[in-house]
């Protein structure tokens, strides 16, 4: 009963997933396009629960569906209506090229895993603790196994600061400029 | 012992219920309030000392038209208020409102439902809660609904990152993300407001930008933007707006009565906990009085007033408090 509901629960996240994340490339109207990339979120944060991640889950929740794409919607909100103007027409050549490397990597890694699902490599479960996914265990993986890349991130988000101000001072100062 | 799962069905009904009569309640304490501290009675004709103003409200919401701006992008425009709604209500579902009961041979918690991140919980579906109010102001395509919006976004980004780190300085002495536990370490130690009073200010303050009460209901602000994001709503619509924005009020102060003052204990006489519910109520309408106070007695804040206080002073503010609650609880331990 308990693995049927599991079931249940996997495939209607699953679903809404593949499906809001299709409806993020297809809506013509940025705001709803953002709209469905909250649900992508928010069913994510689904995937991640059945995989007894709360606190991750939770986490994914806040930040990404709550603080960030809240930030998203002010910008497409305030920009107002765009939708008259195509995507897809006057797009520089490596946005196409990206595009198809991305789409190639996706398929590798769904062949992949394909591949090692049939080949028996996905099958032996593994033991989950009670700490497992615990905000005690995520925190003491980042400060332990995990520390260096938690440092580079954390830098990576500093330069992204610094840069966001060094951009704002600096329109500011065409602004002055112009005014003067 | 463990609580049986159906138990969780009725007390998740009876919680649900008994906000919703608590809003109801909020509203009419709220007039009366505002009306004395103006030096005026506040509603006094429907039934006694006003009490059935709110049904009376209730009625007139439910029977008047709801009409929708022609322009209006339909499904959305119908689903944000029931989205605030929905994330209001079940916030409160995590809030510890007693010790727990055990009748007729059965266990009950004090809570409708106890998951170890349970302040996590409440900021997520806070977050999640504030797309009802700008969805609802952008799917009404006017003006003034999506001025509403914007301040909305902008004030409560701004104050959610304040309020989330104010907390922090309780997790750290709590040692826990779950309510029960921090009010369990409150109990075992002193009340929480006591070593946290900075964490507590920066809280209540950040706490109204992140209601949109006065004196920082800029999202709102009835003489710029007429009523900013519910301009074009009416009726029971704008209703379930009204409601979600006194529910998330309600569980603003219980949080804080759960993270500051001992949740649902009576002080020092510890007989008295099995009546929990009652000490909760009290102290979260202390702390909704307080607000209707504030509501009353400070002047709104001008825009750039409320951004510059938020980032500036508040989060500066909260900021310092973590890490030196985090310094003092490594050196204590």
């Amino acid at each position: 009963m308990a693995d049927f509901l599991v079931w249940v629960v996997w495939f209607v996240a699953a679903f809404a997933c593949l499906a809001s994340a299709l409806a993020v490339v297809s809506f013509s109207n940025p705001f709803y396009s953002a709209l469905s990339l909250i649900g992508n979120l928010a069913s994510l944060a689904v995937l991640f629960l059945l995989l007894s991640g709360e606190f991750v889950a939770a986490g994914q929740l806040l930040v990404y569906g709550g603080a960030v794409m809240v930030m998203f919607l002010f910008v497409i909100a305030y920009l107002g209506d765009r939708t008259g103007e195509s995507p897809w027409s006057g797009g520089p050549s490596w946005q196409i090229v990206g595009a198809v490397l991305a789409g190639g990597a996706i398929l590798a890694e769904v062949c992949v895993v394909v591949g090692m699902q049939a080949g028996g490599f996905l099958t032996k479960p593994q033991h989950i603790t009670r700490a497992f996914g615990s905000p005690e265990a995520i925190g003491r993986l980042f400060l332990t196994d995990h520390l260096i890349a938690f440092e580079v991130t954390s830098i990576v988000l500093l330069v992204a600061a610094v840069g966001g101000v060094v951009l704002g001072s600096h329109a500011r100062k065409i602004e002055g400029d112009a005014r003067t | 012992m463990h609580e049986p799962w159906w138990i969780t069905i009725p007390k998740a009904l009876i919680v649900i219920n008994v906000v919703m009569v608590f809003f109801a309640l909020t509203t009419w304490l709220e007039r009366k309030l505002l009306g004395r501290m103006q030096n005026r009675y506040g509603p006094n004709r429907a039934g006694p000392k006003g009490l059935l103003v709110p049904i009376a409200d209730l009625l007139k919401l439910i029977r008047k038209e709801a009409f929708a701006p022609i322009a209006a992008k339909q499904p959305l425009y119908i689903i944000a208020p029931v989205v605030s709604m929905f994330t209001a209500l079940l916030a409160f579902s995590v809030l510890p409102f007693g010790a727990g009961w055990t009748v007729w041979g059965h266990r009950i918690n004090g809570a409708v439902v106890n998951v170890p991140i349970s302040l996590i919980l409440i900021f997520a579906l806070g977050s999640v809660g504030i797309y009802g109010f700008i969805v609802g102001g952008w799917a009404s395509e006017s003006k003034y609904s999506i001025l509403g919006s914007m301040r909305t976004c902008a004030q409560l980004v701004s104050y959610e990152v304040s309020l989330a780190l104010s907390v922090l300085g309780v997790v750290l002495m709590g040692q826990s993300l779950n309510l029960q536990a921090i009010v369990d370490k409150q109990q075992a130690t002193l009340w929480f407001f006591i070593p946290q009073f900075v964490g507590l200010c920066v809280f209540m303050l950040g706490g109204v930008a992140e209601t949109s009460r006065p004196p920082f209901d800029l999202p709102e602000a009835d003489t710029e933007l007429v009523a900013g994001y519910h301009t074009e709503y009416s009726g029971m619509r704008w209703g379930i707006f009204q409601a979600a924005e006194y529910i998330n009020m309600l569980t603003l102060s219980g949080l804080c009565v759960t993270l500051f003052f001992d949740g649902y204990h009576f002080p020092w006489v510890h007989s008295l906990d099995k009546f929990g519910p009652i000490w909760f109520v009290l102290k979260l309408f202390t702390l909704v009085a307080l607000f209707i106070w504030l509501r009353a007695s400070q002047p709104r804040l001008r825009y750039d007033q409320l951004m510059r206080f938020g980032w500036k002073v508040l989060l500066p503010v909260a900021t310092a408090n973590a890490l030196i609650t985090a310094l003092l609880v490594v050196a204590v331990s």
